[in-house]
């Protein structure tokens, strides 16, 4: 009994069963869904769903600018976000994780932006963007709040990416500090004894052994930038003239707005094997780089 | 980390380092700020302090939101989705690590994949299995829903944080005599409590703020959670950024309240070394 | 620490039952819901639930105190109202609801090519004893193939809302009817140190549904013009309305406010509210929110004029606000007739729409009080009952295309694009999006 309770077969229902049946009734089953609809002309409500082949990725990819330029906006957008929340979430922990006396106020700090989210997020910095930024530039008269925020592509784009570096600096900077607390301190002692910089020590002990946590961070942020839907949403609606609109935003559109389902279903399936390409390249660059400890 | 005196170097940094955290709080300061602002005096001054703390605002969002019964709901979504997924994803990414079978590899790229999908995309399809399945319109029916929209980026912290666990405590166990089951239960998963309590951090800050998902799925009123009730309450009451500001400030209060609870478990189990590496 | 890692894992045991049982114990509610389904409407003795999606947030309070008048007057019968964000949300949550088999019975649809989608599912109400008395203008958007497919739920008039006050110390007697008219207001609401107009552009709506539908109305046939549109026989490029059109644009931007690209509806509308504009793009739909920031505000509506003729000119774009609409395979659609029914042909019924809801009826057998429905409300009134009105033609746009159009005014208003590139992009997205 109990050889057959441990056997690997009965192992790995116990372990693995619970997550898969969830895993699979709430995302396999629904994405298959709504694989099958990327090739139909549904509409989301007709009880007609007509099987037309490829024909929705053809018009993807031979007929929709839009889509094409959505696509470059979120490439652009990540880019930028991925980079400055990455290096300003690093640089936060690295400078926390020496003996500050206010480091643990100031982790919480820079932490909290993350409670506010979805909608909201976008709402609130609407306000300070276009309420209290003219405000302080008038008191202060400093050209950067004096800008036409949100009004022009390039502060629409710039917003955008302000409040997301905002929020995700601090939840980037948590798993930083979690990867410098496994950098041993003795290995640094011995490199400050050796007479070794600040940033010598920073470039060639830390940064390789918490190369596991960049791969995540890097994984994280990149995942989480590109499919950006809320904020767009609600701080710029995608404007002006659709320059900040994200890919997820355009998928929505497409299917709920103008009632094309099946199209948007196709849209977003295209959108998914773009952005698992980009992360799996990401991942298998940066995990090379991983020092074994 | 390292144990140097502290030194003028350090002040600097220091200050530097407490004007970028105030730069992070001044979005804060607007919104509590002005939520205690009559309309007429939000309208004239969206900077300064208000001139008195009047909680006519908080009062009559209370009644609008029905704030005790959405926080209830908020709550026993987050918790009971928490607790099944720290459950479901730990068992999991235990044996994808620890079994890296040929399938178990293609598992894990599966639930790394899924991370990447747009929610979007399922989200109609994701209603009508919920129809055939009968788990809209319930509680229990978004606790799994969020276990399973969950499981991905649980069980990717977990299998990286496993890692770090040596194998050679798990060995003398089984040699002692203990099942793989008991092994995990008694042995791996305290060990794993530090990420257990990030994970429920981050799963519930989420989950909190999550209004998509409830929005399809809980369609009864009694259901509502906080997100949805703030979410109507702007779109009735748009013009009126007192109110909907208190409303704000009284739907993050709660899970601002639990981060910062929890805030000094992460650092304790950062800090106390854990992880051995 | 220990201990509150055991007392989470034992939590966590009874959760994850908790969760195993929940999904278990469902059917037992869908089992219920069919049992009412297969009860239907004339079983007695049970109470009958009429589920309304309303789609207008400004009468949600409003509503509620109509249903427990009308639970009183029809015992038997209760009314569970769902009150949903308009726009983007309700049109997502009622396709949710679709998909999770919890159509409400009654709810919204906006007609002409927006029925489209659920024509299948809707509720032929042809022989409903309002149909007779409806506006011939609220009539035409549910109507298909002869068929009245919705109720309409109430008028609004769009045109310029002006603030009669300000007019009048910048020495303006009368509101203007020409485009030439318009201009010498604005120039002596600048000259008196006032900002003229507030606009809104940063949402597309409010351009690519409502100010292009100026030029659209005042084409000599719309209806002719769209069909046109559509088999490529007429274009925006070459027609001399929409080239009149672009100089009240024009009009409108110069005497602007400031960013007025990220002026949102909300800003804008306190602005006007507040005094710190005089002209704003809007309708009678501004009432209950002016009735909030700025009680008693001395205001009116007038026409857009987009050049000088007068004739042309002076009418105001009215059509109906939205339309109620009955689930073809609701079990309680008798029910929800009825409730309609009562909605405009009793006393009770009118008065909630006219005094509490503060909608201008479009049925010609009610009529509503001036000091009910507010200044705005009243004036579109007298246009309608002059029948100096054009109509909403931006439900026929092809999917999509109001977007394009909207982002493509952003692009003229940033002066990215000539009046040209503008109505050539207009085009382009007529005809891209008409194929999909």
């Amino acid at each position: 009994m109990r050889r057959w309770l441990t056997s690997q077969p009965i192992q790995q229902t116990v372990f693995l069963g619970p997550a898969l049946l969830v895993y699979a009734v709430v995302m396999v089953v629904p994405f298959l869904l709504g694989l099958y609809y990327s090739f139909t002309n549904w509409n989301g409500v007709s009880s007609h769903i007509g099987w037309v082949q490829l024909q929705n990725y053809k018009t993807i990819l031979t007929d929709d600018p839009d889509f094409g330029r959505s696509f470059w906006f979120t490439a652009r957008f990540t880019v930028a976000v991925v980079a400055i929340s990455n290096a300003l979430g690093f640089a936060i922990a690295y400078l926390l994780s020496k003996p500050m006396k206010t480091r643990n106020v100031l982790r919480t700090v820079f932490f909290m932006p993350n409670v506010l989210g979805g909608l909201l997020l976008g709402f609130i910095w609407r306000f300070i963007l276009t309420q209290s930024f003219p405000a302080i530039g008038q008191a202060t008269g400093i050209g950067f709040f004096k800008l036409a925020w949100l009004s022009t592509e390039a502060t629409a784009f710039w917003g955008l990416v302000i409040v997301s570096v905002w929020q995700g600096a601090g939840y980037l900077m948590v798993i930083y500090i979690a990867g410098l607390t496994n950098v041993p301190s003795d290995m640094l002692e011995a490199a400050a004894i050796d007479g070794a910089t600040g940033w010598q020590i920073l470039r060639t002990i830390i940064l390789p052994l918490i190369m596991p946590a960049v791969t995540v961070c890097l994984f994280l942020s990149i995942s989480w930038t590109f499919k950006s839907f809320d904020l767009n949403f609600s701080l710029t609606q995608g404007g002006p003239f659709k320059s900040s609109q994200s890919v997820a935003m355009n998928i929505y559109y497409e299917a709920f707005k103008n009632n094309r389902y099946g199209l948007g279903t196709a849209k977003a399936f295209i959108f998914f094997v773009v952005v698992t390409v980009i992360t799996m390249v990401q991942v298998s660059i940066t995990k090379k780089r991983e020092v074994e400890m | 980390m390292n144990a140097k005196p502290y030194g003028w170097k350090l002040l600097a940094s220091e200050i530097a380092v407490v004007l970028v955290a105030a730069l992070f709080l001044a979005p804060f300061y607007f919104v509590v700020a002005n939520s205690f602002k009559s309309f007429a005096e939000l309208l004239a001054d969206t900077s300064g302090l208000p001139k008195s703390l009047d909680w006519h605002n908080y009062a009559r969002a209370w009644d609008v939101l029905k704030f005790p019964r959405a926080l209830r709901n908020s709550i026993v979504i987050t918790a009971f989705s928490d607790i099944c997924m720290v459950v479901v994803s730990s068992l999991a990414a235990y044996r994808l690590l620890r079994y890296p079978s040929r399938t178990n590899r293609i598992l894990f790229s599966l639930f790394i994949a899924s991370m990447v999908v747009p929610f979007q995309t399922i989200m109609i399809p994701l209603v009508k299995v919920g129809n055939w399945l009968h788990f809209l319109n319930s509680l229990p029916g978004i606790i799994f829903c969020y276990t399973g929209l969950g499981a991905s980026f649980t069980i990717f912290l977990y299998h990286g944080f496993m890692k770090s666990i040596p194998q050679e405590i798990e060995e003398s166990a089984l040699i002692d005599g203990c099942t793989p089951y008991g092994i995990f239960w008694r042995i791996v998963f305290p060990l794993l409590k530090s990420m257990t309590v990030t994970v429920v951090v981050l799963q519930s800050l989420w989950m909190w703020n999550d209004f998509l998902l409830p929005l399809l799925v809980l369609q009864k009123p009694q259901l509502q959670t906080i997100q949805l009730a703030t979410n109507s309450l702007f779109g009735q009451y748009m013009q009126q950024w007192d109110l909907a500001l208190a409303a704000l400030v009284m739907g993050i209060a709660p899970i601002l309240a639990f981060f910062l609870a929890l805030q000094r478990h992460i650092i304790q189990g950062i800090t106390a070394g854990a992880v051995k590496g | 620490m220990r201990k509150w890692i055991s007392v989470l894992g034992a939590i966590a045991v009874s959760g994850s039952l908790m969760a195993g049982c929940g999904s278990k114990a469902e059917p037992g509610s869908g089992a219920n819901a069919q049992a009412n389904a297969a009860k239907g409407p004339d079983k007695p003795g049970k109470a009958v639930t009429i589920k309304i999606m309303n789609f207008k947030v400004e009468i949600a309070e409003q509503f509620n105190k109509l249903k427990e008048e009308y639970e009183k007057t029809h015992p038997g019968v209760k009314l569970q109202i769902d009150t949903v964000l308009g726009g983007d949300d309700y049109n997502t949550q009622l396709k949710a609801r679709f998909a999770s088999g919890e159509m409400p019975d009654i709810f919204n649809n906006e007609g002409y090519k927006q029925m489209d989608p659920w024509l299948e599912y809707l509720e032929d109400l042809s022989d409903q004893p309002w149909v007779k008395d409806e506006i011939a203008i609220a009539k035409e958007p549910m109507t298909r193939n002869g068929k009245v497919y919705g109720m309409p739920v109430g008028l609004e008039g769009l045109g310029f809302v002006y603030n009669k006050d300000m007019f009048a110390k910048a020495g303006i007697t009368e509101p203007p009817k020409t485009l030439t008219q318009l201009e010498d207001a604005a120039k002596k609401l600048q000259a008196a140190g006032m900002q003229p107009f507030v606009n809104t552009f940063d949402n597309w709506f409010g351009l690519g549904f409502h100010a292009i539908d100026n030029a659209f109305a005042k084409q000599p046939d719309p209806n002719a013009f769209i069909k046109g549109l559509n088999d490529g026989s007429a274009k925006f490029t070459d027609n001399a309305i929409f080239k009149d059109w672009v100089h009240l644009f024009d009009l409108d931007i110069k005497y602007g406010n400031k960013n007025a690209l990220t002026t949102d509806y909300n800003n804008a509308t306190t602005m006007f509210a507040t005094g710190k504009g005089a002209i704003n793009q809007g309708g009678n739909w501004l009432q209950p929110v002016l009735d909030k920031l700025s009680p008693g505000m001395n205001v009116g509506i007038m026409p857009m004029p987009i050049n000088d003729d007068e004739k042309m000119n002076d009418k105001l774009f009215v059509g109906p606000a939205n339309n109620w609409v009955i689930y073809n395979k609701s079990p309680v659609k008798n029910e929800a007739k009825e409730f309609l029914n009562w909605l405009v042909s009793s006393e009770a019924g009118q008065k909630y729409l006219t005094k509490e809801f503060k909608f201008i009826p479009a049925f010609s057998n009610i009529k509503a009080n001036p000091a009910d429905i507010g200044p705005l409300s009243a004036a579109v009134q007298q246009y309608i009952d002059k029948g100096k009105v054009l109509g909403w033609h931006w439900a026929k746009f092809p999917d999509g295309a109001a977007q394009e159009f909207g982002a493509s005014m952003q692009k003229y208003i940033a002066q990215k694009i000539s009046s040209e590139q503008m109505l050539a992009e207009f085009q382009a997205a007529w005809d891209k999006m008409k194929s999909r």
